[in-house]
């Protein structure tokens, strides 16, 4: 007894002494990347991350995101950032951040999110840079945004990298998959208009609710003496919560037509007046997926390649989870390379200029 | 320490508290009905009202924190979580205790280990995890009756058939106690049913006004927030069975390890084995299609709330000199609507100067 009495003990020393170093951080720095910005529209930023070394593949690759949650988890800190190892790489790189929607944002469609803003963002990128056509690397729902993207404007997409990137949403695999089909989608967007960040982090959480509410704010008492390690986790942490809301007419047709009608995978999606044809991707595709994957699980992520109409198309399984795609030190020591090279294997010889 | 069954009896004491406060309120509805209830009051009760959207988001989404960029807020909120982690973290080691001393005092059988946790502190710990909030129901009870209590003062000539139809239906409420709550929906169903069969046929002639909409609404409202109610019950009586179930078999599992003379266990493996018993239980009920109703019901009932309180709010803001919301949509489609179709002329304008520069 006496030994349980002092492991109660050495938590609640921890917990004492972890409260004085959390209190003790002023700043939980993240996306510290250099980068200016390029291009603004509504509440939608562009990018351009500043290459510090050779660009030695001169096809500009632009990062999509999904709207929910923010795209620093990318260039979360300096020594787990996927930017910074493709900067590394040589790639060209720019990023869209999509802000924080408001009431004001709640018409905003599927068609507004892909035809309009993604659409500009990538002829401003072909504008400045002289290329006609740009890799799309987009990751989980940007992944799919992109996907629709590129078959619909396959004039304009070089190559297309997705990472953990639903397109298959029969599957019930995943909770989140399972749970929105039972979901009123209606109901909730005529409720709120723009659905709260935590409305969708309250479902998040859900998905492991004992290690995420507990387990991890206990283990965490180990690492609060290291104030970079506790660094690392309130990272995580405010990426975590930091969820801008979802305009209520993009998230009404994204769950309708995807996760409860699965109309991407049987060619009805229609995006403003136009049906998206996935066999119209047949540039170069590079389709990631991670085994362990409980968010975005592979049965909805692979099908892709045998949906699309290129001929030039690679299945690339890493191993781990959704967010150890980004950050774990797999992706920085195996993905991030593999990426790199793939991208310069299918780059051009020189940049290719626009058509009179 | 209380024994499973007691925590069964814990669990139907908690319903009957909360029957209990709708008694109460109920009874305080009708006493406002027949004309006991404060009388020209306006809008007063209007505030207290709203607290019961904060009720029940609390209770269903746990939702409503502040969610800011500024870091402060972050390490705010994180040490908010590893307080609120600990604490369960610390229930979890009260539950231990005992069950670790009967295990090594070999006066634990595989049947009486159950009797030995305390689920009222396991409960105590589900409640704090999923955010369930035995307060919030009678809470939104309470505010719903002292909003009836306003509305009705003024209104009781037209409320009072009603209130007499809803009187037989209070029979029902014993039934929720004996384990249904159902009955509470069939409780505010017949309610309301019973107004729109009786008085509420004079409200649908048209041209009444305001009025009747209002009325409608807030019985509507009452209707929406019995069937969230009895959805939320049922919703936590699941999460509480289930958690029942996996802590059962994590005291099993640890019992075992013990028994086949392993070495002690520490709390921190017994932490670690709970979580993941945990886990693992409640990802199986998560995966069921059951559940995924449930909890798309429980959405739609909280929704269905929060929609008609806007409605109920509108009517009330109607008169005063300020937007509505159902007016800044409109405004807002406007907004949208202009800002693409000016989108759309300035890329066709674009178009049109680089063809003529060609």
């Amino acid at each position: 007894m006496k030994n349980y009495l002092k492991e109660l003990s050495e938590v609640n020393t921890k917990l004492i002494k972890g409260t004085e170093t959390l209190v003790g951080i002023d700043e939980i720095d993240v996306g510290t990347a250099p980068k200016e910005l390029v291009y603004k529209e509504d509440k939608l930023t562009l990018y351009h991350y500043t290459q510090e070394g050779k660009v030695t593949c001169n096809v500009p690759v632009l990062i999509v995101y999904a709207l929910v949650n923010r795209q620093y988890m990318l260039d979360l800190q300096p020594d787990r950032s996927i930017v910074r190892n493709l900067l590394q790489h040589g790639l060209d790189l720019y990023i869209i951040d999509w802000g924080y929607p408001t009431k004001a944002d709640m018409y905003l469609t599927l068609d507004d999110y892909i035809d309009g803003y993604l659409n500009n963002c990538v002829d401003v990128i072909r504008e400045k840079t002289g290329n006609d056509k740009i890799t799309l690397m987009g990751i989980c729902q940007g992944g799919t945004f992109c996907g629709i993207y590129s078959a619909l404007y396959p004039e304009k997409v070089k190559n297309l990298v997705t990472l953990v990137a639903p397109f298959d949403f029969s599957t019930n695999d995943g909770l989140l998959f399972s749970w929105a089909k039972n979901m009123n989608v209606n109901a909730l967007v005529d409720t709120y208009r723009v659905i709260p960040g935590d409305f969708l982090n309250a479902g998040f959480l859900m998905l492991m609710p004992f290690t995420l509410n507990i387990g991890k704010y206990v283990d965490m008492l180990d690492v609060t003496q290291e104030k970079e390690s506790l660094l690392n986790f309130l990272r995580m942490e405010k990426w975590i919560f930091d969820s801008p809301g979802q305009a209520g007419e993009c998230l009404r047709q994204f769950i309708r037509d995807c996760y409860q009608g699965n109309k991407l995978v049987k060619g009805e999606l229609k995006v403003g007046e136009r049906l998206v044809d996935l066999k119209n991707i047949t540039m170069p595709l590079l389709n990631i997926y991670a085994s362990a994957d409980h968010l975005v699980p592979p049965a909805a992520t692979r099908p892709l390649n045998n949906l699309v109409g290129s001929t030039d198309k690679s299945l690339y399984e890493f191993k781990g989870g959704h967010i150890g795609v980004f950050v774990g030190s797999k992706s920085q020591k195996e993905l991030a390379p593999a990426i790199s090279k793939w991208l310069h294997e299918r780059g051009n010889e020189e940049p290719v200029k626009k058509n009179p | 320490m209380e024994t499973t069954k007691d925590f069964f009896d814990t669990w139907i004491k908690s319903q009957e508290r909360i029957v209990d406060n709708l008694t109460e309120s109920r009874k305080k509805i009708q006493q406002a009905l027949w004309g006991l209830g404060s009388n020209g009051e306006g809008m007063s009760g209007f505030g207290d009202f709203q607290n019961i959207y904060s009720s029940w988001t609390n209770a269903v989404m746990n939702a409503l924190r502040d969610t800011g960029t500024v870091d402060i807020n972050v390490i705010r909120e994180t040490l908010s979580k590893t307080l609120s982690g600990s604490n369960a973290y610390l229930k979890l080691y009260e539950i231990w205790l005992p069950l670790v001393k009967a295990i090594r005092e070999k006066t634990v059988s595989p049947d009486a280990y159950k009797d030995l946790t305390d689920p009222v502190k396991h409960k105590e710990m589900l409640d704090r995890l999923f955010g369930f909030d035995p307060d919030a129901v009678s809470q939104a009870a309470s505010q719903a009756r002292k909003f009836l209590e306003t509305f009705t003062g003024s209104v009781q000539q037209f409320m009072k058939p009603w209130a007499a139809a809803s009187e037989k239906s209070s029979k029902t409420f014993p039934t929720l106690v004996e384990g249904h709550p159902e009955s509470l929906m069939k409780i505010f169903h017949d309610m309301f049913e019973a107004f729109d069969s009786t008085i509420g046929r004079i409200f649908h002639v048209p041209a009444i006004g305001k009025d009747r909409e209002k009325i409608e609404l807030l019985l509507r409202g009452i209707d929406d927030l019995s069937v969230y109610l009895a959805k939320n019950i049922e919703y936590q009586n699941m999460m509480y069975a289930t958690g029942l179930g996996a802590f059962e078999k994590v005291v099993e599992s640890a019992a075992e390890k013990i028994k086949s003379g392993e070495e002690s266990i520490t709390f921190d493996e017994f932490f670690d084995l709970w979580v993941k018993v945990n886990e693992k239980t409640y990802y199986a009920l998560f995966q069921t299609e059951d559940f995924s109703k449930m909890q798309g019901e429980l959405l739609e009932a909280s929704l269905n709330v929060r929609k008609h309180f806007f409605k109920l709010m509108e009517l009330y803001l109607y008169d005063f000199p300020i937007a509505l919301r159902s007016e800044m949509d409109d405004l807002y489609k406007t907004v949208y609507e202009m800002k693409k179709r000016v989108k759309g002329l300035e890329k066709r304008l674009g178009e049109v100067k680089r063809e003529v520069t060609i």
